[in-house]
């Protein structure tokens, strides 16, 4: 009877929670889901059942390949960055500690995490100007040649590759300090009797023992990289007639379809497989990455 | 003691609850009016109108809240279709309001007002068009984008040019004669800046802007249907003019400064724009010599309007008050005189301004032969904008465009199927 009683008891404590949860968190996937199926101007009553056409359609977009290839190539860029750099930060950081500037080593790598991203990116934005940015005149004056950083097709991705990786580094760094500092000690002070040199414990120990950091990292990073936004917004935006190149990402073309093309079912479509992919690059990424023996 | 200290805590606390309570109350009456608006350059010109209405509503509070163009577009579209609470006043150009009206998101406009947009006194016919649907006035028109040709005196002066281009033959020589190039022959000044770059439809709509005035259009209309109009020998013309001046002589580069700020900065020496540009230039650039000249053929107008959703009856009243008081004269000539947006209304005097600014002249002092296009009221429009403009990014850094028509005419050709498709998935393409 009491047993029965602390059931219910439970189910009732934990049901506002799962409430919100749901209302929060899986309404909107499966509504997503559902207004796939459908085509839906945002502001007609009508909403014809459509099935898999705007799947199909998608796959013959331009727009929407181009916008897929190019996140594809930021999300994997970023992470191409970010992971080996903020570990040897990290390490760099972690074997420093006992230095008085520690703390500002950390915090600044840090900053750029919490730093509000549009006017970071404004900043950014200028710092890339082809006639008056910084970034220009210093290889100009170091004998190079001037780049047109926000307008070229393949460097205006270079450059939101480098600002998200920018962004996320600071994270990633966080996190793996917490890694380097869980790490068995002993191991190290075994190997360092054996004549391995820092670099080689690094590589040969460092780096496989943080496996699962850099699993979640890489996760973090992949899923921050296919949501990019604001940073390719931010880059072409202007009330002046040259921003820059606008770089299609999957987020962008999802929201012009829906508030400026009034497609809100294709939009949908596209969300759909966006969180397909995340979904399964993530679970591509635990598989590669798990060590054997984990559950 | 402690009783009596205790009982005076209580009451100053209950006090105190009351006059919050009350407070809110009479906040609560207040007249909350919302204005969104797509051009914040109009801020104080709505802030005024709202001056001037406080005769009439003692506790109005109107809260102007203005965005960037394409970031307003979306906030109208998520703001409609889930609804507003505070009474608002919408600013948007009738191609884009017509969505909401055709989907009963925009209710009609009250008789008085009605009337008031009706008289032949107030507005011509073309601006009555733009807001009325199926025969009900839905916004009160306020003001026009319209495009004229801005140049650069002193460097026309400088480059041994007597007056503006005439044609479009005249545009390319111009640009030529005007692009300053540093030693190694890159443009450093630009002969001609054109729309290059950037999200959105901004590209397109220029692009559509010059190939008018080699008479064609990017949309045809057929009774009431559409089809693409460029993948023609005036659309050739017209991305022929860009390719060459972007990849071929390279009068202007993607990279370049571009737009208003490029010629109040004398980076570039022409450009074609809306008259916002003067009362930019007045407060940004005082010095600079230049004037406006008429485009050869005719310009883009793109009429905006007000319009109001949401509140209570009595919210919505205030509301299109505003929308009215917006056209009283004296708004409209400190619109003109210190924003520089044409003004709709017929019957006032901008006299004075012309004068004073002479450069409104060739928004204002139009031939009768000057043709007039618009964005036609079709919900796919913005789409078509979007991805032709695309389309176009790419053609005109493409070298291996210049001097070859038949790839031009073959980039018009797929862009031009991409539109056609667009308007028969909407059910609008004339066969």
């Amino acid at each position: 009877m009491l047993r029965r009683k602390r059931f219910w008891f439970a189910i009732i404590a934990i049901l506002p929670t799962f409430a919100i949860f749901g209302w929060v968190r899986m309404f909107p996937i499966i509504e997503t889901l559902r207004l796939s199926m459908f085509q839906w101007n945002l502001l007609s009553k009508n909403k014809p059942f459509v099935g898999f056409d705007n799947f199909i359609e998608l796959f013959g977009d331009d727009q929407f390949l181009d916008a897929l290839t190019n996140t594809a190539v930021i999300a994997f860029g970023a992470m191409a960055v970010t992971i080996p750099a903020s570990m040897v930060l990290a390490a760099v950081i972690y074997h420093r500690t006992k230095s008085r500037f520690a703390g500002f080593y950390e915090t600044a790598v840090f900053i750029p995490h919490v730093v509000s991203l549009v006017p970071a990116a404004m900043a950014w934005k200028w710092i890339f100007d082809a006639k008056l940015g910084p970034l220009n005149a210093a290889i100009v004056a170091m004998g190079g040649t001037a780049q047109p950083w926000l307008f070229d097709p393949v460097l205006s991705v270079v450059c939101i590759i480098f600002l998200v990786s920018w962004q996320t580094l600071g994270y990633g760094v966080l996190i793996y300090l917490v890694g380097f500092r869980n790490l068995p000690k002993s191991v190290y002070e075994a190997a360092q009797l054996d004549g391995a040199s820092g670099l080689q414990s690094f590589i040969y120990m460092s780096v496989p023992l943080l496996k699962p950091i850099t699993l979640y990292v890489s996760v973090v990073t992949l899923i921050s990289g296919f949501n990019v936004y604001t940073q390719a917004y931010v880059l072409a935006s202007d009330t002046q007639g040259a921003p820059g190149r606008q770089v299609r990402v999957l987020v962008l073309d999802m929201l012009e379809n829906s508030f400026q093309n009034f497609r809100v079912g294709y939009a949908a479509a596209e969300a759909v497989i966006l969180l397909s992919i995340v979904l399964l690059l993530t679970a591509i990424q635990f598989g590669l990455l798990r060590q054997k023996g984990d559950r | 003691m402690t009783k009596s200290l205790r009982t005076g805590k209580l009451a100053r606390v209950a006090r105190l609850t009351t006059a919050l309570i009350l407070a809110g109350t009479v906040s609560a009456q207040a007249q909350d009016v919302v204005i969104w608006g797509g051009f914040p350059e109009l801020t104080e010109y709505y802030e005024r109108v709202a001056g001037s209405l406080s005769d009439k509503y003692p506790d109005l509070n109107v809260i102007v809240e203005p965005i960037g163009l394409r970031d307003h577009e979306k906030r109208v579209a998520l703001g409609l279709s889930s609804g507003l609470e505070d009474a608002t006043v919408l600013e948007l150009i009738g191609s884009t309001a017509n969505r909401y009206i055709v989907n009963d998101l925009l209710s009609p406009a009250p008789d008085n007002v009605a009337n008031f947009v009706n008289d032949n006194a107030n507005f011509e016919g073309f601006f009555q068009e733009t807001a009325t649907v199926g025969g009900s006035v839905y916004g009160v028109p306020v003001f026009r984008g319209q495009g004229a040709l801005f140049y650069n005196t002193d460097m026309l002066a400088a480059a041994g040019l007597d007056g503006p281009p005439k044609t479009m033959d005249d545009y390319d020589v111009y640009a030529s004669k005007l692009t300053q190039r540093d030693g190694d022959g890159n443009p450093t000044v630009s002969g001609w800046s054109l729309r290059l770059s950037g999200g959105g439809g901004g590209i397109a709509e220029k692009f559509w802007i010059n190939l008018h005035q080699y008479g064609g259009t990017l949309l045809k209309q057929v009774g009431d249907k559409y089809q693409a109009g460029y993948a023609n020998d005036t659309g050739l013309a017209a991305l022929k003019q860009y390719v060459n001046a972007v990849s071929g002589e390279k009068t202007v580069t993607v990279d370049m400064p571009a737009d208003a700020a490029a010629f109040q900065r004398g980076q570039t020496a022409m450009f074609i724009r809306e008259s916002w540009v003067i009362g930019d230039t007045a407060k940004k650039a005082p010095n600079l010599n230049y004037k406006t000249a008429l485009l050869p053929r005719g310009s883009i107008a793109l009429p905006v309007n007000l319009y109001v959703s949401g509140g209570s009856d009595k919210a919505q009243q205030a509301a299109w008050d505003f929308a009215i008081a917006a056209n009283k004269p004296e708004h409209l000539i400190w619109m003109l005189d210190n924003v520089g947006w044409l003004p709709n209304r017929s019957g006032v005097d901008y006299s004075d301004v012309v004068a004073a600014k002479p450069q409104f002249g060739a928004f204002v002092d139009l031939p009768d032969d000057y043709v007039f296009f618009t964005l036609p009221s079709i919900e796919p429009i913005n789409e078509i904008l979007t991805r032709f403009a695309a389309k176009l990014v790419d053609a005109y850094a493409d070298e291996a465009l210049v001097g070859n028509d038949a790839a031009m005419m073959a980039v018009l050709q797929a862009s031009a199927d991409e539109t056609n498709a667009i308007l028969d998935r909407a059910g609008i393409l004339a066969k």
